[in-house]
């Protein structure tokens, strides 16, 4: 591509020269493009941190906008400030993304968590070990786990939602997995 | 802040000063050659430098680690700029290396036993490593300084070249002094001076070029 046909190019040749309206046009002109990088790089993190993204690369062709060469071709330039930005800032905020287990209701497996119970042989020993949750989370893993009524039949039982139920039984598993490994040690 | 915001505040600065490769790679060449001089000026030259040189292996003390200091001033500069790649230029790095190992094993094999590793000693490896490392100070973090107002998006990379130009053109200043022209001695030592700052630059100067 001739450079000299690319607007983004004539605007940035103009901005290095002081003309703050074409910096303004150019910025303007690339944000649509960075936010569809953004995007498209973007699916593992909530959409309200891509803006922040954007922001990010805006600010690298800012603070490096000295280091394009007006006689080579300006998107090649953008495009690699704004691949190196957009996987710094991934990198740093992948980290740290912790989401609450309620969003994952409707996905959670409802019933491949019954492995803690069936570590402990005896029926028994699975009944002194209910008997330490609280008596609805008791009765929605012997419902479900041990006698395997449908979770349908359950929730109507109790009148609880299918999502509450779900949550309620992996958190009552959890806490019996629980239990139950403080007891082997 | 809303990203209009944003843009409205950056539109107002001023422009920048642009890119001048050819004033970074003076920089550099300055934070080399200085110290270098000054070093020379006070111990001094190897007083027999010239009949030295009629000694075909002797040049190549200084010329080889030259070219690794050109090679890597020249990648250097390229990936200063976000976009560039470094192309088929670090395959150039083949005939130093390859003339540095053909050196020591030409040698090793060509001289007798007792002759080989006799001038290693700690007196002389400290002398060669610690003015090798010494000289080598000062033009890293000049380089890395310099650097710093390019847009690597190779900081690892580039921090690596500044480590290896800063440590080769030392190294060949540093030959003009030293006295030892046994090339299991100098391949070896000083190749191990120059890979040791290069990679303490790297380590160290990763962070600094990142942006």
């Amino acid at each position: 591509m001739q450079q000299t046909e690319d607007p983004w190019a004539t605007l940035l040749v103009a901005a290095n020269a002081g003309d703050g309206q074409a910096y303004a046009r150019f910025l303007i002109a690339v944000t649509p493009v960075i936010r569809g990088i953004v995007r498209a790089r973007g699916r593992s993190l909530p959409p309200d941190q891509h803006e922040d993204i954007v922001q990010d690369v805006l600010l690298g062709l800012h603070l490096k906008r000295h280091t394009w060469r007006q006689d080579h071709p300006v998107r090649p330039w953008v495009y690699a400030i704004a691949r190196y930005k957009v996987i710094d800032a991934f990198r740093k905020r992948g980290a740290a993304i912790h989401l609450p287990i309620e969003d994952y209701s409707d996905i959670l497996p409802a019933e491949a968590e019954a492995d803690p119970v069936h570590r402990q042989d005896e029926a028994r020993e699975v009944e002194r070990l209910l008997g330490q949750l609280d008596p609805r989370s008791a009765e929605i893993v012997r419902a479900v786990s041990l006698r395997e009524e449908s979770q349908a039949t359950v929730g109507a039982r109790l009148q609880m939602s299918p999502a509450n139920l779900r949550v309620t039984l992996h958190r009552a598993m959890k806490k019996l997995g629980t239990l139950g490994r403080r007891e082997d040690e | 802040m809303k990203t209009d915001d944003l843009i409205a505040r950056l539109a107002v600065e001023p422009p920048p000063q642009p890119l001048r490769p050819a004033v970074m790679a003076l920089t550099i060449a300055t934070a080399i050659v200085v110290p270098t001089v000054v070093y020379l000026c006070v111990l001094g030259m190897r007083p027999d430098l010239s009949p030295a040189w009629s000694n075909p292996v002797v040049p190549f003390k200084t010329v080889l680690p030259l070219l690794i200091c050109g090679l890597s001033l020249t990648l250097l500069l390229r990936l200063a700029r976000p976009e560039a790649r470094p192309g088929l230029l670090p395959i150039g790095y083949i005939v130093p290396v390859a003339s540095a190992v053909a050196l020591w094993v030409g040698a090793y094999i060509l001289r007798a036993p007792a002759d080989r590793f006799a001038e290693v000693g700690m007196g002389s490896v400290a002398e060669c490593m610690g003015g090798v490392l010494s000289l080598s100070a000062v033009p890293s973090l000049v380089a890395l300084r310099a650097l710093r107002r390019g847009a690597s998006t190779q900081p690892g990379l580039s921090a690596t070249l500044a480590g290896l130009t800063a440590s080769s053109g030392a190294a060949a200043g540093y030959s003009l002094f030293c006295t030892r022209d046994n090339p299991l001695f100098f391949v070896t030592w000083y190749g191990i001076a120059i890979l040791v700052v290069t990679l303490l630059t790297a380590r160290y100067g990763k962070r600094m070029l990142s942006w």
